[in-house]
């Protein structure tokens, strides 16, 4: 559904032959590319959230480059270029970026590991040793014994 | 006169505090309790030093001393008498000064507690923490005094951040730093018991409640954090995974992590190791938390300040991590665990892997926050890693976390028979399939949404079940109901405490997969009469009206909102401009229900009063948050409470 949105969202223009009427661009969509663009003077919130002026005013740039015709990516595009990375808000999954990425999962899955071995190990140890002696015939009649007394 | 008096009293604090620390290794090294006695006349002469010079810098705001010059910095004139109070902690120095009130307060109930007991920890628990005290003093008094003096003294003070002049900023830093400085505690007795050798599971018995106590404060101020996040910044949200909120979160990771695993040490004698790594790794990131928020490294919404203190924060971390795993290293072969575990399925592999989740959380957030200055470093770009990424990162990990809470609680320990797997987890694992369909059935149909609350229905039936059983168990012995319940509570308090707690992070986790799931806004511009629909609210704006405060100007709109027609408030957002700010902030409105809240933010608009731009958000669930920290915090107290003496 949203996705046929938002290929409509993107139609209409070439529909209508470059000439978008007012509000053909979906503002999910808008909103969508605003969450993943940092509000270049706030101090750590997305294009979409901000409530400040030049959020507004960048929130404006997206709907008029989604009317031109633009995908959400050459808009993203068009904002990199113009900042810089710095402006996307999650680090393009390549090149150095991917370590960001990567590196808590390859923690995860060598945690994971580590923790297998040790219980795998730990238990081994334990079924070589058992852990209580067993007791033996004399004394756990006398355990019956008082605990039939205790009970009456 | 009075920087030079604040001055002088934060110097000999620093004098005593350093005495002390090393007065007190001394004595025990030596067998000298004369020293020991002495090292604690010390620490509370440090007490005293340091909430007399917090006292007289809250007289200098009060008194608008702006011979002072973190006074004249962070006040003004119109700066309302409530706000001068709290102006206190508004940047880098007050913050310390707050720092080492709090942190020389835990000594202070050191010392009242454990003077008579625990003779062997004692001195080495005192000298650890004056000597962190020692650190926070020196802070003080060479790269960021307090009170540094002002020359020529101006007319008026700049005036304290306006973001900061709200209620949730009198609570927040107090709870947050009774949150950071109480992790202390139990990292001084780990480092007592490596330095003395008893490196048993006594140091952890003894601060089990002292770590909760700091695992509450550091809950409520994070709570408080989001609450005045939302409130009062503006954008209708209430965490954005900015690094100072982050700073404040990996400790709690990693504390919550450490909660955890001791329970398994008392049980089991098995990771030693590990819950000695986990309390230093706690405590190193409540510094790491200070240096990154507060030497302006990072530039985020709290670091007010720019200083050159770095490198003060950076070589005490260094200090710290280099000094306790030292210990650690040389105490290697009596921390050599025996390790035993009868099966991988049982509690202990649950709390392993709960364990794991947690510092792989706690790792992603401390990896995420520092990535930019890697990056910038390393590769000489600038990148950004915001809440897209840890929002994609984390979610798994966190409904892998509230998994296990589900498990590890009920799971039996050493071996889980068959037999008590499908005892406990039977009819709680159905109701977790069965809600994920009847939700469905609903008309959720966000995936993840879906997950979330099957598995949270999974959990509170776990947790529903064993409270059952208990209390049925209690009825059978010829209790009644109620004081079935309460005993439970109160003899167990510290199973049922953290039953609760978990509640609360279930009630929590139904807020943030409701809010980010289902809330929805819109954002028009509206001439004077005109109105907006959402939901099914109509949200009319009526005009505009401008008013002089004492230290801004301020503009408010004025907003009809009906509910299905039906007249239901007036609201008014509105616009502050401050002298000092180039921008104005945004003061919003809202009216909070269980179900959504309707929140509204006033954006641009025309001087005559005749149209406005109006952000309207229909946040759904997000009182869920507020109820559950509330649970949470409860049952975080309900563990406080002593265990009653088993007869």
């Amino acid at each position: 559904m949203r996705r046929a949105a938002l290929a409509l969202a993107l139609l209409l223009p070439v529909l209508a032959w470059g000439a978008p009427p007012p509000g053909a661009v979906n503002e999910e969509t808008v909103r969508q590319i605003a969450a993943q663009l940092r509000c270049v003077v706030c101090q750590n919130l997305s294009v979409a959230d901000s409530p400040s002026e030049m959020a507004n005013q960048m929130r404006g740039i997206i709907r008029e480059r989604l009317q031109g015709g633009d995908t959400p990516d050459q808009v993203m595009a068009y904002f990199v270029e113009k900042y810089g990375e710095w402006i996307l808000l999650s680090p393009r999954p390549r090149g150095f970026n991917l370590l960001v990425w990567t590196l808590p999962f390859a923690g995860i899955g060598g945690g994971l590991l580590v923790i297998l071995m040790l219980t795998r190990r730990w238990s081994r140890r334990t079924r070589e040793r058992p852990v209580a002696e067993p007791v033996d015939p004399a004394t756990r009649e006398r355990i019956r014994r008082e605990m039939t007394e205790l009970g009456q | 006169m009075t920087a030079e008096i604040g001055y002088a009293m934060t110097a000999v604090a620093l004098g005593l505090a350093l005495y002390g620390s090393a007065a007190c290794a001394i004595g025990a090294r030596t067998n000298r309790p004369v020293l020991i006695q002495s090292a604690q006349h010390a620490a509370i002469g440090t007490f005293v030093l340091i909430v007399a010079a917090m006292l007289l810098l809250v007289y200098a705001f009060l008194t608008f001393d702006f011979s002072v010059r973190y006074v004249a910095i962070n006040t003004n004139r119109g700066t309302p008498f409530y706000y001068r109070i709290t102006a206190l902690w508004g940047a880098l120095e007050g913050s310390i000064i707050l720092w080492s009130a709090m942190l020389s307060l835990y000594t202070l109930l050191i010392i009242v507690r454990y003077r008579s007991r625990q003779a062997e920890f004692y001195p080495w628990v005192l000298s650890v923490m004056l000597g962190i005290l020692t650190f926070f003093l020196l802070v003080m008094t060479i790269p960021a005094p307090p009170f540094e003096r002002l020359a020529p003294i101006p007319p008026d003070g700049r005036g304290l951040n306006p973001l900061l002049e709200d209620t949730g900023m009198i609570t927040h830093p107090v709870a947050l730093y009774l949150g950071f400085t109480g992790f202390t505690v139990p990292f001084a007795f780990a480092m007592a018991a490596l330095i003395t050798g008893r490196t048993g599971d006594e140091w952890m018995r003894v601060t089990r409640r002292w770590t909760i106590v700091a695992w509450y404060f550091l809950s409520l101020g994070l709570l408080i954090g989001g609450w005045w996040s939302y409130h009062v910044l503006g954008w209708g949200g209430y965490w954005a995974w900015d690094p100072v909120e982050n700073a404040a979160f990996m400790p709690w990771l990693t504390g919550t992590a450490f909660l955890h695993s001791v329970m398994i040490q008392e049980r089991r004698h098995i990771l030693k190791l590990w819950n000695l790594t986990l309390i230093i790794l706690t405590f190193g990131l409540t510094i790491f938390g200070t240096f990154l928020t507060r030497s302006g490294i990072l530039s985020s919404v709290h670091s007010f300040t720019q200083g050159s203190i770095g490198a003060f924060f950076l070589g005490f971390i260094a200090l710290v991590l280099l000094g306790a795993f030292g210990l650690v290293a040389a105490r290697g072969d009596r921390l050599r665990a025996e390790g035993k575990l009868d099966s991988i399925v049982s509690r202990e592999s649950a709390f392993l892997l709960n364990n794991l989740f947690l510092v792989a959380a706690a790792f992603t957030v401390f990896f995420g926050t520092i990535f930019p200055l890697l990056s910038e470093a390393i590769r000489g770009v600038k990148v950004s890693v915001g809440a897209p990424f840890f929002n994609l990162v984390n979610i798994p990990i966190f409904l892998a976390l509230i998994f296990l809470m589900g498990v590890g609680p009920l799971i039996a320990w050493r071996r889980a028979s068959r037999d008590n797997l499908r005892r406990n987890f039977l009819a709680p694992v159905g109701a977790g399939i069965l809600a994920a369909g009847v939700f469905r059935l609903l008309g959720v149909a966000n995936a993840l949404a879906l997950t979330c609350l099957s598995l949270v229905v999974f959990v509170a039936a776990t947790i529903v079940l064993d409270f059952y059983r208990a209390t049925g168990a209690r009825l059978r012995t010829g209790e009644r109901l109620l004081p079935a319940m309460g005993g439970l509570l109160m003899r167990q308090n510290r199973r049922y405490g953290g039953f609760v707690v978990h509640l609360g992070i279930l009630v929590v986790a139904l807020g943030v997969t409701g809010s980010q799931a289902w809330s929805i806004q819109t954002e028009t511009t509206l001439r004077r009469g005109e109105a907006l629909q959402i939901g099914q609210y109509n949200v009319r704006f009526d005009g505009l009206a401008a008013s002089e405060e004492s230290n801004h100007f301020k503009v408010t709109g004025t907003f009809t909102v009906a509910n299905n027609g039906r007249a239901l408030a007036v609201m008014t957002p509105a616009k502050k401009f401050y002298p000092q700010e180039q921008t104005p902030i945004a003061a919003v409105d809202y009216l909070m229900g269980l179900r959504e809240d309707l929140y509204l933010v006033l954006g641009d608009f025309a001087r005559d009063g005749s149209q406005a731009t109006v952000k309207v958000q229909l946040n759904r669930f997000v009182t869920l948050i507020w109820i559950g920290g509330f649970i949470l915090t409860l049952g975080a107290a309900l563990a406080i409470l002593p265990e009653p003496r088993k007869t």
